[in-house]
């Protein structure tokens, strides 16, 4: 009797064991099955356009979109205050009539957000050379400023393509259909900078 | 049909119900063509359990022929032996068939089903009963108890309230209503309901009860006067007796004129305001042939329709492929995944109960290309109007079926039957459930030993975490502050930058945006405890701790 229940608590006990191991197996890849560099979250999420030139030479700006319609603005890699000596000083969001960092969008409507125009501005960035304009690119509505980048305005040195961006702006899709083909893509803007890069 | 002693001990006892009722107050409601079955109700008098099933209608007849032209009431009168109850036609000749009931409009006559016409001379009831019995079992339905629900059309309430309303303006100085006031009416579905659920038990062979297997009867008004909803018995279950809350005002305008007649006494208002609505003036609303019923009314129609509560299958469900959502995911009419868990769970058990419809509910849900392993994630799958509900044995084959499919993309794990209560049992922990997850990373620089000591080292870690990008269009964007219990590292053996991340976290974490930052949105990150940048490869649900199934 004793010996038929252990036989079962055995059993069910290698049952276990093999769910175990199979699950292990499931989970745990073969590295020969890994890229040697993988795509990185905003290169498999985002779709890149690019400003260059954005109102001003050297004003370069770029446009991470999202399948959702989300746009993530920030500064390419050859916009002038990355460019200059000593890199980004400051970021300063009041700009225009309000404090950009001020405002708090809530809700699923996306209650309080402001719509701007392409040209509105977002924030200045300064350097020890000078002070930009930094502008929103899209017609939209603002949800969210990097406020990170008041106090970390550095951010914009070592990862403007991902910690260091600016803001994210909701266009309407019909303002975004109109404002695409206006942009470059990742490979044109590359050849377009290729000599100052 | 029906044995003679029976017949007689029916009718003994309609006779004394007949008797509870004055005289002269019944002749007058017959000549308005009010039924036998509605003025018994009216007065609060209940027919016996089995209803006066027996009895024809030219019985009743009879009966009022034999109501005494004089006299204080019919008890104490003797009622002589009925002489050819069983010989209807003679009967039939010597009384005209009655009229359809200006109350019931004929429900409680039962004069018409389906469009067919039932002779008055015949026992409707049992013809009902038949009717109702081959609807239920030309849906199919398996069931051991019933029970019956009752609609008509909202008229009928209104009518009840008006006649009392007439009685009490006409008779209210009479001694026999000053004794006992009228009020306890009994309403039309429940004298429908005690008339029907005698002969329905034996046809159907099981009891009436409060069960989950319901038989809707619902009459419409063939040419209403006033406007009828057109509510399904689907709808109108969800609101119980929201006519009553209208009569009132119903009452008032349901064609329905003040009495004047001087020689009739005022009721006193303050008496009946309990029971009976009266006019703004005072007045007890009269009940008045000619303003409100048409001679040549039609008889009420009759739908038949059953419906068994919804029953819910129970379990947990493993989903093995980064193609497959949970529900159907459609975007700009483009199917997203191959199929979906819902389909293939759902697919299995609603023909096989062959009920109308299925919902399935999860306890939270993974992204399209995260596997769900491990525990499975407990679902339920609620059935609409099966009409066969599985055994244990067939719940088995159920889930024998599911797991053998040819595909392996899902699989299903301690399948069982539940009552709606599983329901609430899944809401209420789904809130404070923790899950555990293994992720596929990649860091920016090769991994350490210090690194998996530092990531173990954090026992219940509190992190930030801004609405993800991913979700911020359809989501209000707030920071979140969310729990990782515990995390460790495995590696993977030939690779210095990948590495198997193991972690435990409080519900409703993003576990991918943990990983990788989300643009430094959510902090800390893996990549901001390694100081390097981290990457998600992959992701699998490995548990979900929950008391469930």
């Amino acid at each position: 009797m004793s010996g038929q229940t252990s036989a079962a608590v055995a059993a069910a006990a290698k049952s276990v064991h093999q769910d175990e191991e199979e699950l292990h197996g499931l989970l745990v890849p073969d590295a020969t099955d890994l890229p040697l560099f993988p795509l990185s979250a905003v290169e498999s999420n985002f779709v890149a356009y690019f400003a260059p030139d954005f109102t001003k030479p050297s004003h370069d700006h770029y446009i991470y979109r999202h399948p959702n319609g989300l746009c993530v603005v920030g500064l390419a890699p050859g916009h002038a205050a990355l460019r200059d000596e000593g890199g980004v000083k400051g970021v300063d969001f009041n700009v225009g009539k309000s404090d950009r960092s001020a405002i708090k969008v809530t809700g699923k409507r996306k209650k309080n957000a402001q719509h701007f125009e392409a040209n509105t501005m977002l924030c200045k960035v300064s350097t020890s050379v000078d002070t930009y304009v930094i502008r929103c690119c899209v017609k939209g509505s603002l949800l969210e400023v990097n406020e990170k980048l008041v106090k970390q305005p550095g951010l914009l040195n070592t990862a403007a393509d991902r910690e260091g961006f600016i803001a994210i702006i909701m266009p309407k899709p019909a303002d975004w259909l109109k404002v695409k083909s206006k942009f470059l893509s990742r490979e044109e803007y590359s050849n377009l900078r290729v000599e100052s890069l | 049909m029906v044995a003679g002693s029976e017949a007689e001990e029916d009718l003994r006892a309609f006779r004394e119900a007949v008797s509870l009722v004055p005289w002269h107050v019944a002749k007058d409601l017959i000549s308005r063509e009010v039924c036998l079955h509605c003025i018994i109700r009216l007065f609060g008098i209940r027919e016996p359990a089995k209803g006066f099933t027996s009895l024809s209608p030219s019985m009743f007849s009879d009966i009022v022929a034999e109501l005494p032209s004089t006299g204080e009431g019919l008890n104490g009168i003797e009622l002589g032996e009925n002489k050819d109850k069983n010989d209807d036609e003679t009967n039939e000749e010597r009384h005209p068939a009655p009229s359809i009931c200006s109350v019931c409009f004929g429900i409680l006559q039962i004069c018409k089903v389906n469009d067919a016409e039932i002779p008055f001379e015949k026992n409707g009831v049992n013809f009902l009963a038949n009717v109702i019995a081959d609807a239920v079992k030309e849906e199919g339905h398996e069931f051991d108890s019933f029970c019956v629900e009752v609609s008509t059309p909202p008229a009928i309430p209104e009518n009840d309230l008006s006649l009392l309303s007439y009685i009490n303006s006409k008779y209210g100085s009479e001694s026999w209503l000053q004794k006992k006031p009228l009020g306890n009416i009994i309403s039309l579905k429940e004298a429908l309901k005690a008339l029907v659920t005698g002969p329905l038990e034996t046809k159907l062979g099981v009891n009436c009860s409060q069960g989950t297997f319901r038989i809707w009867l619902t009459y419409k008004e063939a040419s209403p006067l006033t406007s009828c909803d057109d509510k399904t018995p689907v709808a109108k279950r969800q609101k119980t007796d929201c006519n009553n809350k209208n009569t009132l005002v119903a009452c008032t305008t349901y064609g329905l004129v003040a009495e004047n007649e001087a020689t009739e006494p005022c009721v006193d208002s303050g008496k009946i305001t309990m029971t009976i609505p009266t006019d703004g003036f005072g007045n007890g609303i009269a009940y008045h042939e000619s303003s409100c019923l048409s001679k040549s009314r039609e008889p009420c129609s009759l739908s038949i329709e059953c419906y068994r509560d919804a029953v819910y299958f129970g379990g947990r469900y493993l989903k093995y492929s980064r193609n497959v959502s949970q529900t159907c995911w459609m975007i700009d009419e483009e199917r997203m995944g191959v199929t979906s868990v819902e389909e293939i769970i759902s697919g299995c058990i609603l023909p096989f109960c062959r009920g109308d419809k299925s919902k399935f509910h999860a306890a939270g849900r993974e992204d399209i290309d995260v596997r769900m392993l491990g525990s499975g994630r407990p679902f339920l799958v609620e059935i609409q109007n099966a009409r066969h509900v599985p055994s244990i044995m067939d719940i088995k084959g159920i889930e024998e079926k599911i797991n053998e499919s040819k595909s392996k993309l899902v699989r299903v794990k301690h399948l069982k039957l539940l009552g709606s209560e599983a329901w609430s049992l899944m809401r209420e922990g789904e809130a404070e459930k923790q899950k555990q997850y293994a992720a596929v990373v990649w860091i920016s620089r090769p991994l350490e030993d210090r690194d998996l000591c530092t990531l173990s080292s954090f026992k219940d870690l509190s992190i930030m975490q801004k609405t993800p990008i991913r979700v911020l269009h359809r989501r209000s964007p707030l920071e979140r502050e969310k729990i990782i219990h515990w995390m460790k590292i495995e590696r993977i053996s030939g690779s210095s930058q990948y590495f198997v991340l193991h972690l435990c976290t409080q519900a409703g974490t993003y576990i991918k945006e943990f990983v990788h930052g989300d643009l430094g949105r959510t902090n800390p990150s893996i990549g901001s405890i390694l100081g390097c940048r981290a990457e998600i490869l992959q992701l699998d649900v490995t548990d979900v701790k929950m008391d469930l199934f």
